[in-house]
């Protein structure tokens, strides 16, 4: 790559945008406009909002103690609460028009009648006629201490009975809501003085109900107060607007350059595609921080002025939570927006590469916020933290970072900051070559508007069938499979016992792995046996899988505990692990578990994976890529984070023998191997191991239940295995016919 | 100068399951020539030029430019080549001096020698006045102009004008045939891709006649008159595409029919 030729069509493109009015306005101007004027919008709705009063009913207020007074003067004591006490208009006997208190005469003869009452009250609340009723049933009186002796007093017979005041509130009605809060701040303070009174009233001293006082100290000073707060705000604003600010130009660079005819005029220039996909990514990523910049100024800016306004109206006492960001971590939000542009100009500019027009490449704007917004939504739950986990997690890690950088929690990010970096510029690097590839193919490039017809489109597959499945159908499958095995866990019923349990679990396997892939082969490929790679294989491939899957099963089994112990799992799944430990005691024998958990897996997810989906990857060049994509998509099928890992480092394993062999027979063995193995460890126990001398040396046990390899056998076991592996690896076999197999079938003119 | 050989170019297509938009063809064009490509839309006109130009890649066959093949040197072979296509295709956020700066700039012409020549062509097709205004605010005339003096600002040996007379007035369509013809004078080896007759007639040296991929007759238009015993260009054309149309018609029915039995009593 020439670095001269990307300055020049970086800095064109850069010119092309500065000239466009709607590139300007959205990276520019509105910005600058947008939070000012939301500023003074919300200041001046600020002025006409106030808090409306909420109506309260009082029945029976006339059986209040005179001491300590609830209502003094028609309204609540102000003592009480003098805020909540302004913002309550009472509705009743006193404050009234006499017109509820004629219901409650009308209904009942007298207000004794609790039943009634309550139901009037409840009709009238429905009616919207109050926010918030209280019904005083029985007159309330300042109880004395029992004459009796100590023992006497504890007991329930002879102490005085609680007193009790009726709360009404409509819970689904926010005005309701807010009239509960507001009387039960009253009424708590009130209840309080009434105890105290009691208290004094039979000569027992107050400081007996205080309990424990507990005094609570914050050390946080103002500044690392502001930081929390905006730790979690700022991240996701450049985030967004990073993604929002570098789509736009990237459409008008590549969608909107194919409508106008340019595009080709560049691609007939002696600039290489590389270059020109880097000219424009530095373009669009130049755009995509300045948006984000002049967002977080603007805003910024004008948060201050708001808050500083605010807080002045709101005097001395009244300092809100929240003020100005400390300029530490605007210099880390500056920083951090260098590899987030980068990151999301890349995917954006690959979307807008494959987009036929600025129409088009809009339509991917959402399906792109929608796989972004998850990640970024992640760091800013309040379980979310910093951790060897959440580091490797693409642009969640990054956001963690940067908030434990705002603060100023340097020790995690020194920690993590090494795998943050690796896995955010490993996913730069990628979408970066995602862009050259688009800027190569012929096929986006120069994509034509085809009617799409459901016919045609099944004419079409039929017709370009192939000896093997093609990448397109091995990709479907896949995504036949993630779908089918999401939607049946919404139909599954939690089994009562095993065989339910086993049924259930085949029934599984047989509807979303092993029907779409031989449903596929049968109808998508020419060959459904080379497809599902059903052939036979030599007895030393057959026996070298067997060893392979006992060899290695102490390192997979260290690995589960390791990416355990990295990512612990959810109360949920140790919920489910339980549950299942549970059904499996009612199993007839332990056949009967390795036949559900073992051979029924080896069998179907072998031939979906190592069988139609693998062929299928293996049109593209290469032995790895097939196999690292194979092993993504068996990863991901088995759900769970912590499955999906181990599933994968096994999948690639399971892969290698596939290609190596040509043969899933091999793969089921080393399949039905490994998971009977995994069976045969959770069901070990003491009694088993203690009369076996030879698993006595190779396992151990911490708590007598939970066994392990021991380290210097597993150690040697894993040699042996990664041997064996390698003689998968030197298994030399007749070239197949690439060519032949997944080269198109010639159509007939 | 250009040689082409067995040039194929064939496309995925959802409907027909694979569209052939060229089915081989061959030609040669030499330097001080202009080879006409004649054919109606569809014929694979502008799909041989973008082959010839390196936007495409051949599905089979090759083709030479001034020594350099498409598929194994594509930079090499941009390098020898000016592009004029149908659609003006130029920048309307930037001025005509901008742009023709920038693709000089591109093909590695250092800035002195690349404005005395900027200067030169301004000149030449009196587009001074025009230096400083965006392209968007010209008109289509203007517009194709800039179009032709971005292609030969680097001097190219080979220049492709594809429909280049398509939706211009008769005065601009005259002055940009006059600027090809004063290009073969220099020594330039030109590809002109019409569907005009008269501006075939007009310029061409040899015309390849084209249609649904391939080409129906080539030679010069004397050679294909005489031979066709047509010496109007546009009824030979006519009765060219015609014929092959019935030809392919007629092909499509026979595949169609179904197979006629043997009759016992007629063997």
């Amino acid at each position: 790559m020439n670095w001269p030729t990307i300055k020049l069509i970086f800095r064109r493109e850069l010119r092309d945008q500065l000239r466009d009015r709607r590139t300007l306005f959205t990276v520019a101007i509105m910005p600058m406009l947008l939070y000012p004027l939301m500023g003074m919008a919300m200041m001046q709705v600020a002025q006409f909002m106030r808090e409306s009063p909420s109506r309260v009913w009082i029945v029976g207020e006339e059986k209040l103690p005179a001491s300590p007074p609830l209502i003094v003067g028609g309204k609540f004591n102000p003592t009480f609460g003098m805020a909540e006490s302004q913002l309550i208009e009472l509705i009743g006997s006193t404050a009234g028009d006499g017109h509820f208190e004629s219901l409650i005469k009308s209904a009942t003869s007298s207000t004794d009648d609790s039943a009634s009452v309550e139901e009037i009250l409840r009709q009238e609340m429905q009616k919207r006629k109050m926010d918030l009723a209280i019904f005083i049933p029985n007159q309330i009186h300042i109880p004395e201490r029992p004459k009796s002796n100590i023992e006497t007093a504890s007991q329930d017979s002879t102490s005085p009975p609680a007193t009790q005041v009726f709360v009404l509130t409509d819970s689904a009605i926010d005005k309701s809501r807010i009239a509960s809060e507001r009387v039960n701040r009253i009424l708590n303070q009130w209840s309080k003085e009434f105890s105290k009174e009691t208290l004094v009233a039979n000569e027992i001293p107050t400081s007996m109900i205080q309990g424990v006082v507990f005094t609570t100290g914050d050390v946080a000073n103002k500044t690392g107060k502001q930081a929390a707060a905006w730790s979690k705000i700022l991240p996701f604003i450049i985030m967004i607007w990073s993604l929002t600010g570098a789509f736009y130009p990237a459409i008008d660079l590549c969608a909107g350059e194919k409508e106008r005819g340019t595009f080709e005029t560049l691609l007939s220039s002696p600039a290489a595609r590389s270059e020109i996909a880097f000219g424009k990514l530095l373009t669009v990523m130049t755009f995509s921080m300045a948006t984000s910049f002049l967002n977080l100024l603007s805003m910024g800016f004008t948060g201050i002025f708001v808050l500083t306004k605010l807080s002045s109206g709101m005097g001395a006492g009244g300092a809100l939570p929240i003020g100005i960001p400390p300029l530490a971590s605007i210099g880390w939000l500056l920083l951090a927006l260098i590899p987030i542009s980068a990151l999301f100009s890349a995917v954006a500019l690959a979307a807008a590469a494959f987009a036929r027009s600025s129409k088009e490449g809009q339509y991917y704007l959402v399906p792109l916020l929608m796989i972004s917004m998850p990640l970024m939504m992640i760091p800013m739950l309040p379980a979310a933290e910093l951790d060897f986990g959440t580091s490797l997690i693409p642009v969640s890690g990054l956001m963690l970072l940067l908030r434990s950088l705002i603060e100023a929690n340097y020790t995690d990010c020194l920690k993590f900051a090494a795998p943050v970096c690796a896995i955010n510029l490993a996913c730069c690097w990628l979408a970066v070559r995602w862009v050259i590839h688009q800027f190569n193919s012929e096929t986006v490039l120069f994509r034509a508007s085809e009617r799409f017809g459901i016919g045609a489109w099944i004419k079409h597959i039929m017709r370009e069938r192939r000896s093997l499945p093609s990448l397109g159908s091995a990709i479907l499958c896949g995504v036949v499979i993630l779908v089918a095995k999401f939607f049946i866990g919404f139909a599954v019923t939690a089994p009562q016992n095993f065989g339910q349990f086993a049924l259930q679990t085949v029934i599984i396997l047989v509807a979303t792995i092993f029907i779409p892939s031989v449903m596929m082969a049968l109808f998508l490929t020419r060959n459904p046996r080379k497809s599902l790679r059903l052939n036979g294989c030599k007895i030393t491939m057959a026996a070298a899988a067997i060893l392979a899957a006992i060899f290695l099963n102490p390192m997979f089994t260290w690995l589960t505990g390791f990416i355990m112990h990295i990512y612990p799992p959810s109360g949920d799944m140790l919920m489910l692990q339980e549950a299942v430990s549970r059904i499996l005691g009612s199993a007839p024998g332990l056949w009967a578990i390795i036949l559900v958990f073992a051979l029924a897996p080896a069998i179907f997810e072998e031939i979906a994976f190592r069988g139609f989906i693998l062929s299928g990857f293996q049109s593209i060049k290469g032995k790895w890529k097939p196999i690292l994509l194979t092993s993504l998509m068996f990863g991901l099928a088995h759900g769970v984070i912590q499955q999906t890992m181990i599933t994968f480092v096994i999948g690639l394993v399971l892969g290698l023998i596939a290609v190596q062999t040509k043969s899933i027979l091999p793969c089921i063995l080393f399949h039905l191997t490994h998971n009977s193995l995994a069976v045969l460890l959770s069901q070990a126990n003491r009694t088993v191991v203690e009369q076996s001398p030879v698993l006595r040396q190779y396992l151990y046990s911490t708590d007598g239940q939970n066994y392990q390899y021991a380290t210097f056998p597993a150690i040697l076991m894993s040699v042996v295995g990664v041997m064996l592996i390698i003689w998968f690896l030197q298994l030399d076999l007749k070239p197949s016919n690439r060519s032949e197999a997944y080269g198109r079938v010639p159509h007939p003119n | 100068m250009i040689h082409v050989r067995n040039l194929q170019k064939t496309y995925k297509d959802i409907q027909s399951g694979q569209f052939t938009a060229l089915a081989g063809i061959s030609f040669d064009a030499m330097p001080g020539q202009i080879y006409g490509l004649l054919g109606p839309n569809g014929a694979g006109k502008t799909t041989a030029l973008r082959i010839l130009s390196t936007v495409l890649k051949p599905s089979e066959g090759s083709a030479i430019v001034n020594g350099f093949n498409v598929t194994e040197q594509p930079e090499q072979v941009r390098r020898q080549i000016g592009f004029v296509s149908c659609n003006t295709a130029i920048y309307d956020r930037m001025t005509s001096w901008e742009l023709v700066q920038y693709f000089g700039q591109l093909y590695g012409m250092p800035l002195d020698r690349l404005h005395s020549k900027m200067n030169a062509l301004f000149d030449r097709f009196q587009m001074n006045e025009i230096r400083d205004v965006l392209c968007s605010k010209m008109s289509t005339g203007m517009k194709q102009k800039v179009s032709i003096v971005r292609a030969m600002i680097h001097n190219p040996p080979v220049l492709i004008f594809d429909e280049a007379t398509s939706g211009l007035d008769i005065l601009v369509a005259r002055e940009v045939l006059k600027t090809v013809e004063q290009l073969r004078d220099q020594g330039k080896c030109i590809v002109f891709s019409s569907h005009i007759m008269s501006e075939v007639k007009r310029l061409c040296d040899r015309v390849a006649i084209m249609n649904r991929g391939v080409i129906l007759a080539e030679g010069t238009p004397t050679y294909l008159a005489e031979k066709h015993e047509e010496n109007d260009m546009e009824e030979l054309f006519y009765q060219l595409i015609s014929r092959s149309e019935a030809q392919l018609e007629s092909e499509k029915n026979a595949a169609a029919a179904p197979p006629r039995l043997a009759s016992p009593l007629t063997n």
